[in-house]
């Protein structure tokens, strides 16, 4: 493929700053947004976790009423005490089948989130023009699909869910304690600023080296990544000792880092939640040693705040560990999001076609009228252009790379938006066509024979709804693909291994020729191959070069001597512009081509037959 | 637990660490025996009405020591053990590096990249979190595990201990066999991941063939089809997942329920206080994760086992291409002889090579044309020793490439590949590549002879500018360029440039040609070609079919000849006419 102008522009991708607090926030509503179509869901599993939390923290009372009501004056009536019993262990049964259903039933709807983001993402993707995939690294926009909403999942599946869920359980624990004794619990209450402090502490200090440990990694993964396709070079240019040493350092970087991380962590989470925890109980026992020198205490009471103080800390432990994944899910998030806002759409139909009956190739007539062409804005790719292609003609597209020939396919197939100058077909001009129509009456057959995974036949079909299995089988005949096809261990049904490698160049071209064909188009647009071709299958090309284009308007960007010899006009580009046109014969008598062509051919080598070009130079723009 | 035994040499090796650490998790687990005991006592007293000061603040004072001790004690622990894990895994990490950088280019044949990637990072992490927290749930499981029964047993009441002890195996073998479920499961959600990537990335390398065909609205239904599999599945990850919790809260539960309900009875005839029962119920809470690391004890073992045995298979690859004993450490120079009886690549039946002699002086072009496959890049690759060469030899300067270190050798080679690959680094960092420390001056002037110093000027950032995903897109013809100047910038004895003008058009082929001419006098070029124009000049050219030589001679010798190089050659002029127009 020609390198565009646009391509060349530097695609850089923002580093991954931590994003402001009121980006966050926006990225974050935005997120929010996609809660709503479940909010049912939703609404079930919020109310199953104040179940399952509200069974859960009475059990601690029920125990407290036990010891105060029964033990302590030790009154053992049967019945209230069976009772008891049961409540305990069925409000314990309760709350394990509720909360395994609410915490499903949370990650279901997460799941369900990030799908739908996934697909509203992918499917913009889809509308995007080819301008957007000049300018964007295929990785950068496979890495937004993919990871980058996996980073939201786990901002949906760890995060919010957990926060939610440990959420409740605080507040339902706090509740408890308010029941039980209110004055204590307003104490205990004062604890909450000390653990907002510890996780505000934990983000501030262990956040960046967490962040830094990640980037390291990355850099590792990468460097490694690249060492290893690589490699022939590495060995080659004998710097195996400094790559190794390279890696070594940004291995040592990675490693303190981590321990950077390990010592933080070490200060600020388990350890230091466990020590506001001891706090915690000191201050527990104290309320209740002091009130014990002044009146009668409720032993029970004391049990159920000393059990409630060691669930309290576990949630809070879940809590900050999580605070990590959140940051990195909104850089995501926010990354998706500006994908998803980009407007670098494909030309779609003019509204005037949107609606009312849109015109239909009948004859296939093309004529470019004063086409002039830019892809960045500054500098034109064409000026000018004007010719025509009557119905069933063949025309040739030669010149130097870069001249032009590519664009004048790109805005054919209505890849990019023609701006100045008209491109008809039939006398309708090109935007007035619908998208179907327009696809299923022109074939492009690309240098590079793009094959699926999936089977040869569905190579050839495609998903497209006019074409049958036996279309594909008549295609596959007609370009002389069928004998190959046949031959194949499980013949139409083979499986294309990875983008076809397990076919030869000239094998996937055959393909590509039949899957063009299998639709009937009205015109072809052919982009010849330069790759080079063993004999025979070169020949099965040659044949099937001419069939398709026989009483089918054909536009050829030609590399075969054959194609360019049978065309009934001959483009010379340069620079954008048409500089001689014409047929063979006509190109030949008006001057240095032909010369120069004669005296080659009369050099002494009569075996001379115009076959294939095999080598010839290619893409450089 | 083999495990531990194959990594005994790193707790040999890091031993004083591990003891501490060891010695340390200990000490905490005893420390933390008292706060029960402490709050047992208190909670008779509150009972009794006999709470004094004397009393409550030895209580909050002891309470308080003890937390600010195992405070720091768990920093110590946590660096210890977490600490050598890390170590361990860089020394994993380095040394796998090192040896992929020594293995041979048939190893890379039969490996694919993402397998390497996952042993170096998912395998090593495997192995570091065995090292690090599979130690730590060895140590907690099995020693404060017992110290906290003793305890309960001895202090409080053994034949409570044994009743509240009853539910926890069912907690160990639930989150062992949840761990284990839950493990192929999320294989199978990663897997499901994989290929929702890889639809992605066929769509957008594909994205011409899916306009032109109006497949947009297919590949939409193909990718939700998959990102739904990917819910399914990583809904049934969640199925498991959302277990661990209620399963422990359920044992947990009961446990707590036994040991009040039995506890009691014990409390009124006498033979246990209330604050016993209470000290009773918080060492019960300090069971829970000893019993739950020992269920993740034996997933993190299994892990383990699995990936330290890969990586150890993997460093065990025997290196290939090594240096002969004896070997000259010397860059060697002269006259190139080649002469190769036969050359078979291994697991291949037929010979890549035969029968290929010819002798090259120094400061000769070589040029070696042919169809694909007919051998040409199998005799650069031999030259530069990817593959050791059995039946025959090579020779610079009368010395035998074996004779000579790899070091030596590829000092005396410079290598421009078919594909050129760039690193992810600046344009001047990849063109110094093989001569690290350049200065930029003689950057610039390799540049300008490959005839790509213009190009690189127009960038945004001149030389300073970065190529890859990260950097400017590069054309294939400003690829190949680079990867001419990178080759000689090390201005080396031998150069090879194997199929490296395909991408540029013929006026630059012909300028870096010239500029090869003049610049490299009295040094060898070998030049490899399927556009017959970029080996016209050479001293001598080879045509090879099917790993023979069919023709050799100059180029007048060759058009002279008539055969398939003279006829290629007449056929490629015309089309280079035909591509360049009439202005050409």
């Amino acid at each position: 493929m020609n390198a565009t102008p646009a391509a060349m522009t530097a695609a850089r991708r923002t580093e991954d700053a931590p994003p402001s607090l009121r980006r966050s926030i926006g990225v974050l509503r935005r997120l929010l947004r996609y809660t709503r179509p479940h909010a049912r869901l939703l609404t079930g599993a919020f109310t199953l976790l104040v179940l399952a939390t509200a069974a859960d923290v009475v059990n601690p009372i029920l125990t407290k009423v036990f010891i105060d009501d029964y033990l302590t004056p030790r009154r053992f009536p049967t019945w209230p005490l069976a009772g008891l019993a049961g409540a305990y262990l069925g409000l314990l049964v309760a709350t394990v089948t509720l909360n395994y259903l609410q915490l499903l039933l949370f990650q279901t709807v997460a799941l369900r989130i990030v799908q739908r983001l996934r697909v509203d993402v992918f499917s913009h993707v889809q509308r995007l023009g080819l301008a957007f995939f000049d300018r964007t690294p295929a990785g950068a926009v496979v890495s937004r699909v993919t990871n980058d909403t996996e980073a939201v999942k786990d901002l949906f599946v760890s995060v919010l869910s957990a926060f939610v869920q440990n959420g409740v359980l605080l507040i339902g624990i706090f509740v408890s304690m308010f029941a039980l004794d209110a004055r204590l619990a307003a104490f205990c209450l004062a604890l909450a600023p000390l653990i907002l402090a510890a996780m505000a502490l934990y983000g501030r200090l262990a956040g960046p080296a967490v962040r830094r440990t990640r980037e390291w990694l990355g850099q590792m993964n990468t460097r490694l990544s690249e060492s290893l396709q690589g490699m022939h070079i590495i060995q080659a240019l004998g710097q195996e000792d400094r790559m190794r040493r390279q890696f070594a350092e940004v291995n040592r970087q990675h490693f303190l880092a981590r321990m950077q991380t390990i010592r933080l962590n070490g200060w600020l989470l388990r350890p230091l939640v466990d020590f506001i925890y001891t706090l915690a109980l000191m201050m527990v026992l104290a309320w209740f040693g002091l009130t014990s020198r002044t009146g009668p205490v409720e032993v029970g009471v004391l049990y159920a705040f000393v059990n409630y103080l060691d669930r309290f800390f576990e949630p809070v432990n879940q809590m900050m560990m999580r605070l990590n994944l959140f940051q990195q899910a909104v850089v995501s998030a926010g990354r998706v999001f500006e994908l998803l806002d980009d407007t670098t759409l494909a030309p779609q139909p003019a509204e005037s076609a949107k609606g009312g009956p849109t015109p239909r190739v009948t004859r296939g007539h093309i004529r470019f009228e004063g086409v002039s062409f830019s892809y960045d804005g500054h500098h034109d790719v064409l000026r000018d252009i004007s010719f025509e292609v009557l119905p069933g003609q063949t025309v040739a597209l030669v010149g130097h790379t870069g001249s032009g020939k590519s664009s004048i396919m790109n805005l054919l197939m209505r890849f990019y938006p023609v701006t100045r100058g008209r491109i008809t077909i039939d006398g309708w001009p090109l935007e007035t066509f619908s998208e179907e129509e327009l696809r299923q009456q022109i074939g492009l057959v690309l240098q590079d024979p793009f094959l699926f995974s999936g089977d040869v036949m569905t190579n050839i079909r495609l998903d497209r709804p006019g074409v049958t299995e036996t279309d594909a089988v008549d295609a596959a005949r007609f370009v002389q693909a069928h004998r190959f096809i046949e031959r194949l261990p499980e013949g139409y049904r083979a499986q294309v291994g990875e983008r076809g490698a397990t076919f030869s160049a000239g094998q996937r071209q055959l393909l590509s020729f039949a899957r063009a064909m299998a639709g009937h188009p009205a015109i072809l647009v052919l982009d010849e191959a330069t790759a080079s071709i063993d004999t025979e299958t070169e020949a099965l090309i040659q044949t099937a070069l001419r069939q398709m284009r026989q009483g089918r308007t054909t536009i050829a960007i030609a590399h075969r001597l054959s194609t360019i010899q049978d065309a009934d006009q001959i483009l010379v580009l340069h620079r954008g512009r048409i500089v001689e046109s014409g047929t063979h014969q006509e190109l030949l008598a008006r001057g240095g081509l032909y010369h120069r062509m004669y005296r080659l051919q009369q050099g002494g080598h009569p075996s001379f037959a115009p076959t294939t070009v095999g080598t010839g130079p290619h893409t450089d723009a | 637990m083999r495990i531990f035994v194959d990594l005994a040499w790193f707790f040999r090796r890091e031993w004083w660490r591990y003891l501490l650490g060891v010695l340390i998790l200990l000490g905490v687990a005893v420390l933390n025996l008292i706060p029960p005991r402490l709050v047992g006592r208190m909670v008779d007293a509150i009972g009794r009405h006999q709470v004094g000061a004397p009393l409550l603040a030895q209580t909050l004072a002891s309470l308080l020591t003890i937390a600010l001790v195992v405070y720091v004690l768990r920093q110590v622990w946590r660096r210890m053990l977490y600490g050598s894990a890390a170590r361990l895994a860089r020394m994993l990490r380095d040394q796998l590096y090192e040896h992929y950088s020594n293995l041979s280019p048939r190893f890379y044949q039969q490996h694919r990249i993402g397998d390497m990637m996952a042993h170096a990072t998912n395998d090593v992490q495997a192995v570091e979190q065995t090292a690090g927290d599979g130690i730590l749930t060895l140590v907690d499981s099995l020693t404060t595990g017992a110290l906290v029964v003793g305890t309960m047993a001895v202090t409080i009441s053994w034949k409570l201990t044994l009743v509240v002890l009853l539910p926890m195996p069912f907690m160990a073998f639930a989150t062992s066999r949840y761990g284990q479920l839950l493990h192929r499961r999320f294989a199978a959600a990663q897997a499901a991941f994989s290929n929702l990537n890889d639809k992605v990335q066929e769509n957008i390398a594909g994205v011409r063939v899916v306009k032109a065909f109006g497949q947009e609205d297919s590949e939409r239904r193909a990718f939700t089809a998959i990102s739904s599999d990917v819910v399914a599945k990583n809904i049934a990850v969640a199925r498991i997942d959302a277990l661990f919790d209620p399963t422990i809260q359920l044992i947990v539960g009961i446990s707590y329920f036994l040991a009040v309900a039995v506890g009691a009875v014990w409390v009124v005839q006498g033979s246990l206080t209330l604050g016993g029962l209470t000290s009773f119920t918080m060492y019960l809470g300090q069971l829970i994760w000893p019993m739950l690391a020992f269920g993740f004890l034996v997933n993190t073992v299994e892990r383990g086992s699995a990936s330290y045995e890969r990586i150890r298979r993997l460093l065990g690859e025997p290196v290939e291409i090594r240096d002969h004993p004896g070997a000259l450490d010397i860059p060697p120079t002269g006259d190139l002889d080649v002469d190769i009886e036969r050359f078979v690549y291994p697991g291949s039946d037929r010979a890549a090579l035969s029968e290929i002699r010819f002798h090259l002086p120094r400061g000769a072009t070589l040029g070696v044309v042919g169809r694909t496959g007919s051998g040409k890049t199998t005799l650069l690759r031999l030259m530069l020793r990817a593959f050791d060469l059995e039946q025959g030899d090579i020779r610079i300067g009368g010395r035998s490439i074996d004779h000579v270190t790899l070091r030596a050798l590829r000092h005396s080679i410079a290598y421009v590949p078919q594909e050129p690959f760039l690193f992810s680094a600046t344009i001047a960092d990849n063109i110094a590549f093989g001569r690290p420390g350049a200065d930029e001056k003689s950057i610039r002037e390799a540049a300008a002879m490959a005839d790509v110093d213009e190009d690189i000027r127009r960038f945004p950032e001149g030389y300073r500018t970065l190529v890859g995903e990260r950097g400017v897109t590069l054309s294939g013809g400003q690829r190949q360029r680079i990867a001419i100047a990178r080759a000689l910038l090390m201005d080396a004895e031998v150069l090879l440039l194997d199929d490296a003008l395909s991408a540029v058009d013929g006026r630059t082929e012909a300028r870096i040609l010239a500029a090869l001419r003049e610049n490299r006098s009295g040094r060898t070029t070998i030049i490899t070609a399927h556009r017959l124009s970029a080996v016209q000049h050479a001293d001598l050219i080879l045509v090879l079919e099917d790993g023979l030589i069919r023709e050799a001679g100059t180029h007048e010798e060759l058009m002279a000849n008539g055969g398939w190089y003279a006829e290629t050659f007449a056929r490629q002029q015309l089309e280079a006419l035909v591509e360049e127009g009439p202005s050409g």
